[in-house]
């Protein structure tokens, strides 16, 4: 039997039943936003503007201490500086998983080369001597990634930018199995979760089991013309609401960030 | 013709009660000895107070230990009178978990390759030049090569260690668990590490009247003279007491049974 959550009225009129995608003509494109409740997967490509995309989604921040930004890629600085440019609200969780994993694992793995090919010197002796527990540092970041997702209350709204770190290092039928579950949370918990992987990094089998527990999915796409680049998103899955996918070409702007060009609708 | 001059190998004294005897003087210095017993036959506290007895005379000792983790060692070493934990906080007796030393080192692995097994014998070296280590227990040296996985591989570790360490002037004792300490048994787990060794001590149990008791045994001792005679063990509060036991008193020993 599922998990049933009850949920204030005061609630769920200050809430409603769609979030914003952060981007006004975005919500205005999808008829009024995300639906609360929604898994929405990004299958992107270098260049498509698919990570200022995932920050602007949690600009909205309707709970700033409900709202989650998971970076595999960028650092903390990097996020605070887009944050602080488009002026949107900072006071969001963020966690950089390739920044911990660089001190976690990688620094640990570059001390390990260094006693290998240096040896030990006398201080190391002196605190190896002392040492009495291997460090108990979980290695799993996908499991916790999908603990803390998991332990997110109604409402919330995360994003994690992106799969790809799993998929390289995981098997990925594992983090399939991850986002089932957070799939699962969010519907419950009438949450916003977005998720970005790119199509390098997955095989079409995957490509079209994430489409399937998806509720919206998007194709963020970059191509030259001429001497320029065109973005844009396809949104060629949006469960119960057919009538918004859609074609959209965006640009980036410094007041707006992503902001649509034109849309299309393909259905 | 003046008859040429005995030559004899400076010794590590043990300082262990009665072992000293069996072994003429001590350890040859540099020596890797294979203590070789079965389990509960006292390995660990003969280690323990080969490094506890070197430490009161000044040396630098080390113990890396694979078995249990050094907490429990040190809780259970604890109890013998012989031992102080001030040698340990002193920094005398340098007691290592291997687990810690494989996390540091990225050894964290089911099996090891010839990189990790130069890698090991490199830290272990290491450590034992950097605060002059002049008694070094490994216990056991059959947990640490089960992760060795080829026969080659484990004698190329146990006799690079061997040498180098025998070149540094520390005298090692590799602990190694056996299953039986019979006279037809092997007297190391992999076949190789009693080959390699300078010395085998064995240590096991005997039935006698209805009651286990330990014994140990020098087996070869390369570099002097010494006892093949099973002796009795007793660990006691004071530390390991060696009494020579008599022929006759093993049961399973049938051929040295009296009027048989």
């Amino acid at each position: 039997m599922s998990k049933q959550i009850k949920f204030s009225p005061d609630d769920e009129e200050f809430f409603g039943s769609v979030g914003s995608f952060g981007v006004p003509k975005f919500d205005n494109a999808m008829n009024g936003g995300v639906p609360r409740g929604f898994l929405v997967v990004g299958f992107t490509e270098t260049g498509s503007g698919s990570e200022l995309f995932a920050k602007q989604l949690t600009s909205p921040a309707e709970e700033p201490d409900n709202t989650i930004l998971i970076s595999t890629n960028e650092s903390q600085l990097e996020i605070a500086r887009v944050f602080n440019k488009y002026k949107w609200p900072t006071d969001i969780a963020v966690r950089t998983l390739g920044e911990e994993y660089n001190a976690r694992v990688l620094e640990k793995e570059l001390l390990a080369s260094r006693y290998r090919l240096e040896g030990f010197k006398l201080p190391d002796i002196q605190r190896l001597a002392q040492t009495r527990f291997v460090d108990d540092d979980t290695q799993d970041f996908l499991t916790e990634m999908t603990n803390e997702i998991m332990a997110m209350g109604p409402y919330f709204r995360a994003v994690i930018d992106s799969l790809d770190f799993f998929m390289q290092r995981e098997d990925p039928s594992r983090v399939v199995a991850m986002l089932r579950m957070m799939q699962a949370h969010t519907q419950i918990h009438r949450g916003i979760l977005f998720v970005t992987v790119s199509n390098d990094t997955i095989t079409p089998a995957i490509k079209q089991e994430m489409a399937a527990i998806a509720d919206m999915v998007c194709d963020f796409k970059v191509r030259t013309i001429g001497s320029d680049f065109e973005t844009s998103m396809i949104v060629s899955k949006f469960r119960n609401a057919p009538e918004n996918l859609s074609i959209m070409v965006y640009r980036v702007t410094p007041e707006e960030g992503i902001t649509p060009e034109t849309v299309e609708r393909i259905a | 013709m003046q008859p040429a001059t005995m030559y004899t190998r400076d010794r590590c004294i043990t300082g262990i009660h009665g072992m000293d005897e069996i072994l003429r003087g001590g350890i040859p210095y540099g020596s890797t000895v294979l203590a070789a017993g079965t389990c509960g036959s006292g390995k660990t506290t003969l280690g323990m107070e080969f490094l506890v007895r070197g430490a009161l005379a000044g040396e630098a000792c080390a113990h890396f230990t694979a078995t249990e983790p050094s907490v429990k060692l040190l809780e259970n070493i604890r109890q013998y009178a012989f031992f102080d934990m001030n040698m340990i906080d002193s920094g005398l007796i340098n007691v290592f978990d291997m687990d810690v030393l494989y996390s540091w080192l990225g050894l964290d692995k089911a099996s090891f390759d010839l990189d990790d097994v130069h890698a090991l014998i490199k830290a272990i070296v290491d450590i034992v030049n950097t605060i002059g280590v002049t008694r070094l227990v490994i216990d056991s040296v059959t947990t640490l090569c089960y992760k060795i996985k080829s026969e080659q591989l484990i004698r190329d570790f146990l006799f690079t260690l061997g040498k180098k360490l025998a070149t540094l002037g520390c005298t090692t004792i590799l602990i190694s668990e056996i299953t039986s300490a019979t006279e037809n048994a092997h007297w190391s787990s992999f076949g190789v590490e009693e080959a390699i060794a300078d010395g085998i001590i064995v240590m096991g149990d005997v039935e006698r009247m209805g009651h286990l008791l330990r014994f140990l045994q020098v087996v070869k001792m390369r570099g002097t003279a010494h006892s093949r005679a099973k002796h009795a063990i007793e660990l006691t509060p004071l530390g390991v007491m060696l009494t020579p036991m008599l022929k006759w008193g093993a049961v399973s020993d049938k051929t040295n049974r009296m009027g048989v």
